[in-house]
């Protein structure tokens, strides 16, 4: 997997694994070890998709209520 | 040119209540709200500016060298050594206060009481985030206080007398929580003896004279007996209770003349200088004499909480304000007009700031687990009389008011709901939780009064008085009711349960045998081998945390004593017995059941996807979970996705929910409080969840090593409720609330945009009817939407005040970690109606 931050290149287990905020999707958070950034990884692809910053959801909205509220968008 | 000033209204419309609620408060409110230090850590680190108090340690430490050789008995030891600080501490009142006292030296304080444990002394020695300048001078009195104390605290004096082989899976932190101290847990207070009018300080000193004169007597009677043996014991703690109560009356006497000192010698504004002669005047009558008005009722409570923070480390603050306070309010507000509505909505908002400020220094682990506050302070409001009648009160309305303006963290608020409870107050119920404070949490108290009763035995009318000693766990307020300690480390983290199945209880995390060896996983080829084995690890952990606790309890009269907690306690008065002496309660035990939903939703994965439909061999899924899921990733899928998860009305995860329940019921009616009472299951988290995250292996559910687990009690999974909130109520509803288990944690978001207005009120009181009429025990709010707390992440500057409920306990948003605000912000929002 290759950090789209640094270019730092390593098997995705080599990457911090910090935590799937959302169990029911195979995205998850880790870290990369040269740079620290935090990165959106596809844990089912072993890509990382993006740097993550304060207030990125990656892994999508909160679930039940797209339909019935607009406050969560 | 700055910017154009917003109207509350405006910010009302945008949601920044906390911006509404500063232009709203007195000016007096606003100045004590913001002359408070925030003492929660965040993280697990103490925020910047707070420094360990040096001063009360070094006063411990003094006077325990100079009673090294003093012929006292330990309980009148301890009892000068709690007076000897009383006498001596710094002593201040902060500006504008109408109300005074504090644990500290200084209001950036943390108390650090290095008698309690060697390890908590060993974490002070090496904090790096609140030791003073200049950092070598601070050391070597650390130093030197902490090697006092090594051998000589409480922990250290307990440890050989406990079973090494449960301390020592105990203190893995593995499975559970805290330590078994008489001085460090919930203290619950006899608040129908010391709260109600009727005895104050001098009352009890003139009675416990009495008692001591006539032991003394019998004592020197011609006979000999075990009866006149227990009595020198007995006058001992009876003298030690009045070293207790003589140095708080001196304590709020010094306040008294440091009151009167500014008002006579500095203070030049004449308002202020009559609010300070009324605060000698207060502080010269409570808490020797009982109180007559509000301000003194106020400030006797807070003498009271203060005096037993300064004889342990009380990590809740078990209470009933309303119900204690509520007849002063009423006689002056109401009756006499002594005081108006907004003159009592500052005194009620100053109790809770005064409450926010107080602090003791707690282990990292600790910290880690109550994220953001200083201890789960959950005030009950509401409820019932002793005689069934609605205890509600003009108190209840000025607290849950007072809340919305100071917008205090910590203390929150519970409210008993009943159906006899007026509109009015849902009303303000309601507010507060709309404008996202996170609280209170609703109770339903016919189900929680049918609980005590059925689990604990306890008289109909004594149950009627409960308090909630911590998040969610009741207890009355009576003499033999009411809870002196509850020793936090019967608190398990039940997602181990599950994982010891798959490892036969050897934990791969601390890397030692924890639970029981059942047979290897691997081996079994049907579901209920697998629940079987569930079921031996369920006791095996629960009953090594509940050991240690029962024999802490049988230690603590003689070993740890609490002289000022059993002098306001009628039993000890009577009796001449320690508070905590077993023979003299009824017992309250609980189990508090941390991460407990994760085992059902893997039970019924590994029951639908192994078994049912045979997709995979439990040696396949044993080996995946051994991995981490690393590799598997498809697997975790599909054991996430393809089986039945809790909160769904769905009878198959759902019975298996309810089959963990009661075979934890069972074996709680087995296991016995050294009161002879059971230690029925409460399923709650506080922010365990995330303290617990890099401590539980891989579960069946889907989860990984170092993801967060579910929040807690009997909530599901966050994002994994989808059929809408009915369908939560509708799961949660199949447990008995009365005998599957103490009280049931559930939190649910709503939508700020769906609860505006009038109709948002209407949609929330047929919810909270839908819940009424299920039976359901509990349930709490969060209600700030995803745009404002992803806000917050990005500039944690402007979002200072934004307060979330993260369990059983609300907390500011930035002071949480970004592992536990994700966490938050995945829990599914539901939409009503």
């Amino acid at each position: 997997m290759k950090c789209p931050e640094c270019g730092y290149e390593a098997p995705v287990s080599d990457f911090r694994y910090l935590y799937n905020a959302r169990i029911d999707a195979s995205v998850s958070i880790r870290q990369c070890i040269q740079c620290e950034a935090w990165l959106a990884v596809d844990e089912l692809h072993g890509t990382a998709s993006k740097k993550i910053g304060p207030g990125e959801a990656p892994w999508g909205k909160s679930a039940g209520i797209e339909d019935l509220a607009d406050d969560v968008g | 040119m700055g910017e154009p000033a917003i109207s509350i209204v405006e910010h009302e419309k945008r949601q920044e209540w906390w911006w509404a609620a500063e232009k709203k408060r007195s000016s007096r409110l606003d100045y004590l709200r913001k002359a408070i230090w925030k003492k929660g850590a965040i993280g697990g680190l103490y925020p910047q500016g707070l420094y360990v108090d040096l001063e009360r340690p070094v006063l411990q430490t003094e006077k325990a060298r100079e009673l090294e050789s003093s012929p006292d008995p330990y309980v009148i030891k301890f009892a000068k050594i709690l007076a000897h600080v009383l006498d001596n501490k710094t002593i201040f009142i902060t500006d504008h206060s109408q109300l005074v006292g504090y644990l500290g030296s200084l209001p950036n304080t943390i108390t650090w009481d290095p008698t309690l444990a060697a390890v908590l002394n060993h974490e002070v020695v090496n904090d790096p985030t609140c030791i003073q300048e200049p950092l070598e001078e601070s050391l070597k009195i650390i130093s030197e206080v902490a090697d006092y104390w090594a051998g000589k605290s409480d922990l250290d004096k307990i440890m050989p007398y406990l079973d090494l082989d449960d301390a020592m899976k105990v203190l893995s932190g593995a499975i559970g929580w805290g330590v078994p101290l008489s001085r460090g847990g919930y203290s619950g207070k006899d608040y129908e003896y010391i709260m109600t009018g009727v005895h104050a300080f001098e009352d009890i000193i003139e009675e416990l004279d009495r008692r001591i004169d006539e032991a003394d007597e019998k004592a020197h009677e011609p006979g000999a007996s075990k009866e006149i043996s227990d009595l020198y014991d007995k006058m001992n703690m009876w003298e030690a209770m009045k070293i207790a109560l003589e140095a708080g009356i001196r304590y709020a006497k010094r306040y008294a003349r440091l009151a009167r000192i500014i008002a006579e010698n500095y203070e030049t504004d004449d308002e202020r200088k009559e609010e300070l002669l009324q605060i000698a005047e207060v502080c010269e009558h409570v808490p020797a004499k009982p109180p007559r008005t509000l301000q003194e009722s106020l400030q006797y409570d807070l003498f009271i909480q203060l005096f037993s923070r300064n004889e342990a480390i009380e990590g809740a603050w078990p209470a009933r304000p309303d119900y204690y306070h509520g007849p002063y309010y009423e006689k002056q507000v109401n009756v006499d007009k002594t005081l108006t509505k907004e003159e009592a909505l500052d005194l009620a908002g100053e109790f809770l700031i005064r409450a926010a400020e107080v602090s003791q220094y707690k282990v990292k682990w600790a910290r880690e687990g109550l994220q953001g506050i200083e201890g789960t302070w959950v005030w009950t409001l509401g409820g019932v009389k002793k005689d069934g009648s609605d205890a509600c009160n003009g108190m209840t309305i000025a607290l849950l008011q007072a809340s919305r303006l100071v917008r205090v963290a910590n203390p929150t608020f519970a409210f008993r709901w009943h159906p006899k409870v007026s509109d009015e107050v849902m009303r303000e119920v309601f507010e507060c939780i709309r404008q996202g404070l996170g609280y209170p949490s609703i109770r339903n108290d016919p189900v929680l009064i049918a609980n005590a009763m059925n689990w604990h035995g306890h008289p109909i009318e004594e149950a009627r008085t409960w308090a909630h000693q911590a998040c969610m766990s009741p207890a009355p307020c009576t003499k033999h009711g009411f809870q002196p300690m509850r020793m936090a480390n019967a608190t398990v983290n039940c997602a181990k349960i599950i994982e010891y199945v798959f490892s036969s209880g050897f934990d791969n995390v601390v890397n030692m045998q924890i639970g029981a060896e059942t047979p290897d996983a691997a081996t079994f080829t049907e579901y209920n081998q697998v629940f079987d084995a569930w079921v031996t690890q369920m006791k095996t952990v629960f009953s090594i945390l509940v050991r240690p606790v029962n024999r802490a309890r049988i230690l603590a009269p003689k070993m740890t004593p609490r002289p000022f907690l059993s002098a306001i306690s009628e039993r000890s008065i009577e009796s001449g017995l320690d508070v905590c002496d077993p023979s003299i309660s009824r017992g309250n035990a609980w189990i508090t059941a941390f991460t407990w939903v994760e085992n059902a939703d893997s039970l019924a994965a590994i029951k639908k996807l192994v078994f049912d439909e045979k997709k995979y061999t439990m040696a396949e899924l044993k080996e995946a979970l051994a991995n981490d899921w690393q590799g598997y990733e498809e697997m975790r899928l599909d054991f996430v996705k393809n089986a039945p998860k809790w909160g769904n009305d769905d009878d198959y995860v759902d019975t298996i929910m309810l089959d963990c329940l009661h075979e934890a019921a069972k074996f709680s009616r087995e296991l016995k409080c050294p009161s002879g009472n059971s230690w029925p299951i409460l399923p709650e988290n506080v922010s365990g969840n995330i303290h617990y995250a890099n401590i539980v292996g891989a579960l069946p559910n889907g989860r990984r090593l170092g993801d967060a687990l579910y929040d807690g009690g009997i909530s599901p999974g966050p994002g994994l409720d989808k059929k809408g909130p009915t369908a939560v109520l509708k799961s949660c509803s199949k447990i008995d609330h009365i005998s599957d288990g103490r009280a049931f944690l559930l939190n649910q978001r709503l939508s700020p945009t769906q609860l505006a207005g009038e109709k948002g009120y209407q949609l929330w009181k047929t919810y909270m009817k839908t819940w009424a009429d299920l039976g359901l025990d509990h349930v709490q709010f969060n209600c700030v939407s995803d745009e404002i707390l992803r806000n917050a992440q990005k500039d944690p500057e402007k979002y200072q005040e934004v307060i979330v409920r993260v369990a059983g306990y609300s907390a500011h948003f930035v002071d949480i970690s970004r592992k536990t605000q994700d966490n938050i912000i995945q829990r599914t929002v539901q939409g009503l109606g």
